[in-house]
């Protein structure tokens, strides 16, 4: 085992160097750079727009920008935002930490919920409860996720309106005053408490069209496990259907999914994608679209670095979960 | 007894020495209470030779004289005449050339530091330094030529001018503390550029402007919070600003920044489009919101045009976009009244002229009008030679030559999206054949900024807009024939255009003049004649204006009142003079 890993270690250099250098050259493929914008400033002279460039170095080519870029990732720094004037990974990381909450939130949700539902909703098939619960998971996986934020934000103001009270809220990840003092100031429980309040629509969007999905894979799975001849066997020796059901079918039922959480690493990084936008919660989102629109090229840069990082890493960990759960699969 | 007589001279003392500047509200307030606003996205910077976004200027300097870094001068709300910030008076000597500000005394940094001549001086030199790269250096230079900064005594400081220069007053770049950025400056600019960076802790972070920063919770929001050694008093002495706390709350999506309004949790806000105008009046008119909003009350400062390629790799059309006639039949195609009713909801004004109608000290409405007239557009095509229509219904000339161009703008905004559709309809009606299509904004700013090496640009005609600048002596860029803009005859590396047309000429003299003329009364004539000019001969073809559309929460007092409020100085007067009512 410990060679495949090393193996797959060191395949990971070549794949980093083509992924990095592939999202370097689709960025400089795009029209214009981090300066272009200031140029339809009427009070910006050519001499101040040709510094910037100089500064910034965006006047030389695009393979010196890339190999002093490298450089630097190999010293392990991400290099410097062209608008923040500071650390890709010090703009980056709180912006993440906060898109974590979500995910970790959600993601939890999804589990906690998909499962049971899948499994009920394969050994009750055809049964009304498993029709409804088949209608609502189309419903959920049809419904754009950026749609549902905007229908749960109309909810909220009118939930609010009709009330007269503060039931949820509209956007933001804190309030500015919690329990009478300024956040920063509020004890730590009364903190955490107010972020899950926040977070709570933001969760219940974000949930909705992953257990939706996910529901389906799991009925599908569970349904094939069940018509599987073991399982026939299990139940023509007598034993008892719970224990046929939750023993030998969703122990191997579940494995793809097992499967699949090495998966989950590059997306806790990756934010809760438009969502973010939307409820105006400070992930990672809203930040790299800004980057992106303002060409803040190493800010995107340093970002796809961490993302493609992880997502090889997830790769590798999903493989390794997935040759522990299934004996079947050998290291080769 | 004793005790009396030295509070009275501590306050004899304090009357000496501070000279606090007096802001006129509309009404006086009374202290305490929370400001809050929505901003599109996170600042980043605090530093004040870093920040170049406005994300960034609006925390750290505002539009009054200053939250963290004070100005010396800005415009006067009321009258738009300058008016002193850190500077108390000024004297303008040697026919233009030199101006001399006196500093306020007693002002002081948060730490306890004066505000002095040095500060001022320092800032001024690091603003203009090449190397830093400020994005007020623009401020310290004169068509290529340095505005030098010295310091006569400790509260004296004197610019002296290459050249007279009518904006001269107007000094509104932020200065700041010499005893925190000049150790790292004179290190290297790289030091000075990492200093008040987003991770500085606010405590850290030394003000000379009305408020301190409290706090900041990245992509959340930034609090500012009273500074109680500011330099500024109302009208009946009391220290301001009057708020305690003044929140930025970063909403990067304009229908939560609607969602949050509706919902009372911001106290200002202002509508982009007719949509948001009817659901904030719904709202009002429903009592469940306590607020006001005054639609159309004034027109945004931004413009929108289209502009011709006169430097056309196809001669024909670079011939074409030449002629005058050309340019009036097209403008006789702006369709201003649909564009106000289908693109803009109904809100918003037809513009005629350069400078925006905002700009009331320049701004004149009595010029050329090419108002929607598809028939005195066929005739002014007909005299071009535009006589017969081939079988695809388009005009086309003797030479057999189909009267045909692209026209392109920046992809997503909707706005100027929908403007371009209803021209390039209302040409096609005539048989002029408009090939309409957004691209992306970077790629719209490359061909309109880029020439080949033989001069020749890409593009036929371009929908864009620009900032309209509070005086139009800083729009010089846009005019004069060297300038980067001089965006439908562009000439190479800074040089003039190499075939200009006569009123261009015109164009570029009266820009000259308009910014070296110091005498109010001429300097408002040569504007008039400079709008008269391009509205006769449109080298660029100007279209609607947007609507301002300014809201805000009953709570709030200190604010202007519907007559009053304007695109440029905004729903109040001054920050420091906003007041809570609750």
């Amino acid at each position: 085992m410990w060679s495949y890993i090393v193996r797959r270690l060191v395949q990971l250099v070549p794949t980093f160097f083509g992924a990095t250098l592939l999202a370097f050259i689709i960025i400089q493929l795009a029209p214009g750079d981090f300066v272009t914008r200031l140029e339809l400033d009427p009070t910006q002279t050519r001499e101040s727009i040709a510094s910037l460039r100089q500064e910034f170095a965006l006047d030389q080519p695009w393979t010196v920008q890339y190999a002093k870029w490298v450089s630097g990732v190999l010293q392990g720094k991400l290099g410097l935002s062209l608008s923040y004037k500071a650390d890709v990974w010090k703009v980056i990381w709180p912006r993440i930490l906060n898109s974590m909450v979500l995910v970790v939130l959600s993601t939890l949700l999804i589990y906690l919920i998909a499962i049971p539902v899948g499994v009920y909703s394969a050994i009750r098939q055809y049964s009304v409860g498993d029709r409804i619960l088949t209608v609502l998971a189309f419903i959920g996986v049809a419904i754009p996720n950026f749609f549902f934020a905007l229908i749960m934000l109309f909810i909220a103001v009118w939930l609010n309106d009709t009330t007269g009270l503060k039931i949820l809220p509209i956007g933001g990840m804190t309030s500015e005053f919690v329990g009478g003092v300024p956040y920063l100031e509020a004890p730590w429980w009364q903190r955490t408490l107010n972020v899950l309040w926040h977070a709570l629509p933001v969760v219940l969007v974000l949930a909705t069209t992953g257990t939706a999905g996910l529901i389906r894979v799991m009925r599908g799975q569970m349904l094939e496990v069940l018509n599987q001849d073991y399982i026939r066997t299990a139940r023509a020796k007598g034993v008892a259907e719970r224990v046929a059901i939750y023993k030998h079918a969703l122990r191997n039922a579940v494995i793809p999914i097992v499967a699949g959480i090495g998966f989950l690493l590059p997306a806790l990084i990756a934010g809760a994608g438009l969502i973010e936008v939307v409820m105006a919660w400070p992930g990672i989102t809203p930040m790299l679209l800004d980057a992106i629109s303002a060409t803040d090229l190493y800010l995107v840069m340093g970002f796809i670095t961490v993302t493609t990082i992880l997502l090889m890493l997830g790769n590798l960990l999903s493989d390794l979960l997935l040759a522990w759960v299934d004996p079947r699969i050998r290291y080769n | 007894m004793k005790k009396l007589f030295v509070l009275g001279m501590l306050a004899l003392a304090g009357l000496a020495l501070a000279q606090p500047k007096v802001f006129k509200g509309t009404e006086v307030g009374k202290q305490g209470g929370t400001l809050r606003i929505a901003t599109i996205s996170d600042p980043r910077t605090f530093n004040p030779f870093v920040a170049r976004e406005t994300s960034s200027t609006d925390v750290i300097a505002g539009p009054s004289c200053g939250n963290i870094f004070p100005i010396l001068t800005n415009y006067n709300p009321y009258t738009l005449q300058p008016e002193g910030c850190l500077a108390t008076s000024w004297e303008v000597r040697n026919n233009g050339l030199t101006v001399i500000f006196k500093l306020r005394q007693g002002a002081k940094w948060s730490d306890g530091q004066a505000i002095d001549a040095d500060d001022v001086v320092f800032s001024a030199s690091v603003h203009a330094d090449q190397k830093v790269n400020s994005n007020n250096r623009s401020s310290f230079v004169l068509d290529g030529q340095p505005i030098k900064w010295s310091k006569v005594d400790q509260y004296t400081v004197r610019a002296d001018f290459p050249k007279p220069y009518a904006p001269a007053l107007i000094q509104g770049w932020p200065i700041a503390p010499e005893h925190i950025f000049g150790p790292a400056y004179r290190q290297g600019p790289e030091k000075l550029q990492a200093l008040y960076n987003l991770d500085t802790p606010p405590a850290q972070i030394v003000s000379g402007g009305a408020f301190l920063i409290d706090s900041y919770a990245k992509g959340e929001r930034i609090v500012l919070k009273r500074n109680p050694s500011y330099w500024g008093s109302d009208e009946k002495g009391n220290s301001v600003a009057y708020l305690d706390r003044y929140t930025f709350n970063i909403v990067s999506n304009t229908e939560a920044q609607l969602a949050r309004f509706l919902g009372g949790d911001t106290d200002l806000y202002a509508a982009p489009d007719g949509d948001k105008v009817a659901q904030v009046l719904e709202r009002i008119r429903s009592n469940r919101l306590s607020g006001q909003i005054f639609p159309n009350a004034d027109v945004t400062t931004g413009t929108n045009f289209i502009t011709f390629n006169w430097n056309n790799k196809d001669s024909f059309k670079a011939n074409l976009f030449r002629q005058v006639k050309f340019r009036r039949a097209m403008a006789y195609l702006m369709d201003k009244k649909s564009m106000i009713d289908v693109a803009q909801g109904g809100l918003g004004r037809p513009q005629w002229s350069p400078i925006s109608i905002p700009v009331r000290q320049f701004f004149t409405d009595d010029v050329a009008k090419y108002e929607f007239s598809p028939q005195k557009a066929a005739q002014l095509l007909a005299e071009l030679g535009f006589r017969t229509k081939n079988k695809d219904g388009f005009l086309v000339n003797a030479q057999g030559q189909v009267l045909e161009f692209n026209l392109a703008t920046n992809q997503g905004n909707t706005l100027r999206e929908r403007i371009a559709q209803i021209f390039a309809d209302e040409a096609k009606k005539i048989g002029v054949k408009v090939n309409y299509r957004p691209i992306d904004f970077n790629e719209l700013v490359r061909q309109l900024t880029t020439p080949a090496a033989d001069g020749t640009r890409e593009f036929d005609a371009i929908l864009i807009g620009l900032t309209g600048s509070i005086d139009p002596a800083f729009g010089r860029n846009t005019w004069q024939l060297n300038g980067s803009l001089h965006m439908w005859n562009l000439g190479m590396n800074g040089q003039n255009p190499t075939r200009v047309e006569p009123f261009e000429v015109l164009i570029d003299k009266l820009m000259t003049q308009g910014a070296t003329t110091l005498d109010p009364a001429k300097r408002r004539e040569i504007y008039n004649q400079f709008q008269k000019v391009v509205a006769e001969n449109l080298p660029v073809i100007y279209t609607v204006a947007p609507a301002y559309n300014p809201a805000r929460l009953n709570r709030i007092g200190g604010l202007f009142d519907k007559d009053q409020v304007s695109a440029i100085v905004g729903q109040y007067p001054y920050i420091e003079t906003v007041f809570t009512k609750d």
